[in-house]
């Protein structure tokens, strides 16, 4: 044998030896892939996805500390496209088996989802994370995540829905500083009502203030802001000893009637107006010199600051002001609505525990700040409040009270076929195509023919 | 009849006379050829429209929803009874009927037969041009063509519509929410004219140029070679247009649904195959109804099988595929 050969035999046998006699070998380590769907549709809200792919490395470090042999690897879509065709691609995705592991969504989507058998119940996921981590959420967002007596989502945000108003308009009107300023106080005693504030914007356009149909704007497509008229006259949605659907009559009516009376009354919102594109929308209200008052999303503050102020937020200060959404009529309660937006795991996920140890991760001050921050949406963790990011966003601090005023849309499985009647109706009303008497009655009447008793007509 | 001898047991078999196997291997032979021939299309039939109708009718007996889809029920005849009985069936079966007429009328043939009639009789690289230019709409994707409406149509300062018609004196307004139906057949209508106009332009230029010439020489104009040649002698062309197009509309919502999605208000541009999308597949809060939405859906394959045989009787389709009276060897 030449000493080449013997040589590269000794090394053999070494390595041979080498492998026999060392330590036991760790096993393979399996990666993970965690699928997660997300949606703004406003753009400043893409932390809903980054979150999950912070979340995601954090996971890895915990997994790493528990020698665990598996780690995850996040792959998470932010959607800015519009809410139904999000919604149907994830139920044609649910039903095919193909959905991610994690779903985003309105907190409405638990009821039907979980019915169909979309969604898992995280109940005891959450009994199990408590403490550490799920007893920091403000106690009141459980209930949009409950259905059935079980939780089957993560709340991740939820905002308001203010009535905004022109500074530099209503002082043009002759309005003090010291009367803006305290117009949302006002509003929040209930002092200020609707209709006044129909008053206030015919009598804008009167004076050549603003143009004709700019005195107030609601929102321009389908969506749950409309309600927050209908609850500003007592309306309700759910009975909350059995559950059923609500309609009251009476705050139906007077909804329907103030979208008639801006439109055809006092002409405070122009023929036509539902439909307008929502990018219209936005530069027209976002500046504030237009329109008097408008009612839209805590988000809107970030996204006209961002999208159409080229980041001046100090434009908003100077012209834009907000309070909650005034009270129907004296007596009554002033208002807003909130919509809060929950992660989901779903019956396609093949790691259901993982997945939910990654929505337990990404339930921190200090990512929810984040997104809330950016994007402004209000905090869902009571340490949020005090956390320093959070507590230098004015805009967020300055509209932290109103969530002790909203309203929700109910979490029922038939929700769906109840907004459609309501809003078709609505958009009948605001067209010009029925009276809001009418209206009423053929809501009554086509809530009865499709949900029969599942609908409590008052 | 020949007979062999089986097995052991020694019953007789009788075995077909080579007459007999000739004829059947002739059978055989005559059947080869239609099934290779037609069979990867009535395979396509069967899968992409027997077994969807088959399932749309079964879904369509059923309670099958969002909601109910780990327990579906049969219900039986529930979604047409009640499909029967909804105030707003007799409005959308209207708004189908005058959504499919007029934009076949005014547009999917109408102005089709218009711009190929123009076309061909001006300057054939102008009229080249015309029609390339006019097949814009046709080559553009759906919704960036929808869009290009909605900008268009959108109220003051931003559409162009109004920027054009404010010095004209007419008010300005988001012609969407105001004239939806006008917007919807013409968005819908120029793209369809581009189809029949190529159609129409081909059978056009096939015409021989004798039949013409002749009637020139005989002194009859434009508009009467147009009545009484070109328009009588393109008939064909006309009704099978008229035939598939009427079909398409029936199932076409695209540009609705992109444009008003079926509003504004009370269904006021909500077509049949619109409601059945709405009901079967559109989500905004929550459930869906897809046994409601499949029963909706088979209501329309029945209504499209009535247009066919009609049309097919009414076009005299057998005499159009006959064999010809002549045969030119």
């Amino acid at each position: 044998m030449s000493g080449k050969r013997m040589l590269l035999s000794a090394i053999a046998l070494v390595a041979i030896l080498g492998t026999a006699c060392g330590p036991t070998p760790t096993p393979a380590m399996k990666e993970v892939t965690l699928t997660a769907w997300t949606i703004g549709p406003d753009e400043p809200s893409y932390y809903r996805r980054d979150n999950l792919i912070a979340a995601g490395e954090a996971l890895n470090k915990e997994l790493a500390a528990e020698k665990a042999n598996v780690r995850v690897k996040v792959e998470a879509t932010f959607d800015t496209g519009a809410w139904g065709d999000f919604k149907q691609k994830f139920f044609l995705a649910a039903q095919a088996g193909t959905a991610p592991d994690i779903i985003l969504s309105g907190h409405e989507d638990v009821a039907p989802w979980s019915d169909a058998g979309f969604i898992l119940d995280l109940s005891d996921h959450i009994k199990k994370y408590w403490d550490k981590t799920y007893k920091d959420i403000i106690p009141g967002l459980w209930k949009s995540v409950e259905y059935k007596g079980k939780r089957w989502a993560i709340p991740q945000d939820t905002e308001a829905r203010p009535m905004y108003f022109s500074k530099t308009l209503l002082k043009k009107l002759g309005w003090s500083d010291a009367d803006i300023a305290a117009l949302p106080d006002k509003i929040k005693r209930g002092e200020f009502t609707l209709y006044d504030l129909l008053t206030v914007a015919k009598e804008a356009q009167d004076k050549g203030v603003v143009a004709k149909g700019y005195g107030y704007w609601s929102r321009p497509r389908k969506g749950g802001d409309f309600y927050s008229v209908y609850f500003s006259f007592g309306g309700e949605m759910q009975d909350p000893t059995t559950g059923k659907l609500v309609v009251v009559k009476d705050a139906l009516l007077k909804h329907f009637q103030f979208h008639y009376d801006t439109v055809f009354t006092s002409k405070t919102t122009p023929e036509g107006f539902i439909g307008k594109e929502w990018k219209d929308w936005h530069e027209t209200v976002s500046k504030g010199d237009k329109v008097l008052f408008w009612n839209g999303g805590t988000w809107h503050w970030a996204e006209w600051t961002t999208k159409y102020l080229g980041g001046n937020e100090q434009h908003l200060w100077d012209n834009v002001g907000f309070a909650l959404f005034p009270a129907g009529e004296k007596g009554k309660k002033p208002v807003t609505l909130s919509h809060p937006l929950v992660y989901m795991v779903t019956k396609s996920s093949k790691n259901p525990d993982l997945a939910f140890r990654l929505l337990t991760l990404a339930t921190t001050p200090e990512l929810n700040t984040k997104h809330a921050v950016n994007s402004g949406h209000l905090a869902i963790l009571t340490t949020q409040i005090t956390h320093p990011e959070y507590a230098k966003a004015k805009f967020l601090q300055q509209t932290a009270y109103m969530p002790e005023y909203a309203g929700y849309q109910p979490n029922h499985a038939d929700y769906g076929p109840y907004d459609t009647i309501l809003w078709t109706a609505l958009s009948a009303v605001m067209g010009g195509q029925t009276t809001p008497e009418k209206a009423v009655d053929t809501v009554v009447k086509d809530l009865t023919a499709e949900l029969k008793d599942k609908v409590v007509i008052r | 009849m020949n007979r062999h001898n089986l097995g052991g047991e020694g019953r007789a078999v009788a075995l077909p006379s080579p007459v007999v196997r000739e004829r059947a291997l002739v059978r055989l032979r005559d059947l080869a050829s239609p099934v290779f021939f037609l069979g990867p299309a009535g395979l396509a039939v069967v899968v992409f429209f027997l077994v969807p109708v088959l399932l749309t009718l079964w879904i369509g007996l059923t309670d099958m929803s969002v909601a109910t889809i780990s327990n579906i029920q049969f219900v039986g005849a529930e979604n047409y009874v009640r499909m029967l009985t909804a105030r707003y069936t007799p409005r959308i079966l209207q708004n189908t009927f005058f959504y499919v007429f007029t934009t076949l009328g005014l547009f999917n043939v109408g102005m089709g037969l218009a711009i190929a009639l123009l076309t061909t009789h001006i300057e054939e690289r102008a009229g080249t041009l015309f029609r390339t230019l006019w097949l814009l709409p046709r080559i553009t994707p759906s919704v960036i063509y929808a869009l290009l409406w909605t900008w268009a149509t959108a109220d003051a300062p931003f559409g162009i519509f109004n920027q054009l018609l404010s010095p004209l004196g007419v008010t300005s307004q988001n012609w969407l929410s105001t004239q939806p139906w006008a917007i919807v057949i013409a968005a819908n209508g120029f793209v369809g004219a581009s189809f029949s106009m190529i159609i129409f332009t081909s059978a056009i230029k096939a015409i021989p140029q004798d039949y013409i010439v002749a009637a020139k020489v005989d002194g009859a104009s434009t508009w009467q070679i147009i009545c009484r040649i070109t328009v009588p002698m393109i008939r064909w062309p006309i009704m099978f247009v008229t035939a598939y197009q009427t079909l398409s509309l029936l199932t076409s919502f695209e540009y609705i649904l992109l444009l008003t999605d079926g509003g504004p208000g009370f269904y006021r541009t909500e077509v049949w195959a619109l409601h059945a999308f709405h009901r079967a597949l559109s989500n905004y809060f929550g459930n869906v109804q897809f046994g409601y939405g499949a029963a909706l859906a088979a209501v329309l394959v029945v209504i499209g099988i009535i247009a066919s045989v009609a049309y097919l009787r009414i076009f005299r389709f057998g005499q159009m595929v006959a064999e010809p009276k002549i045969e030119v060897r």
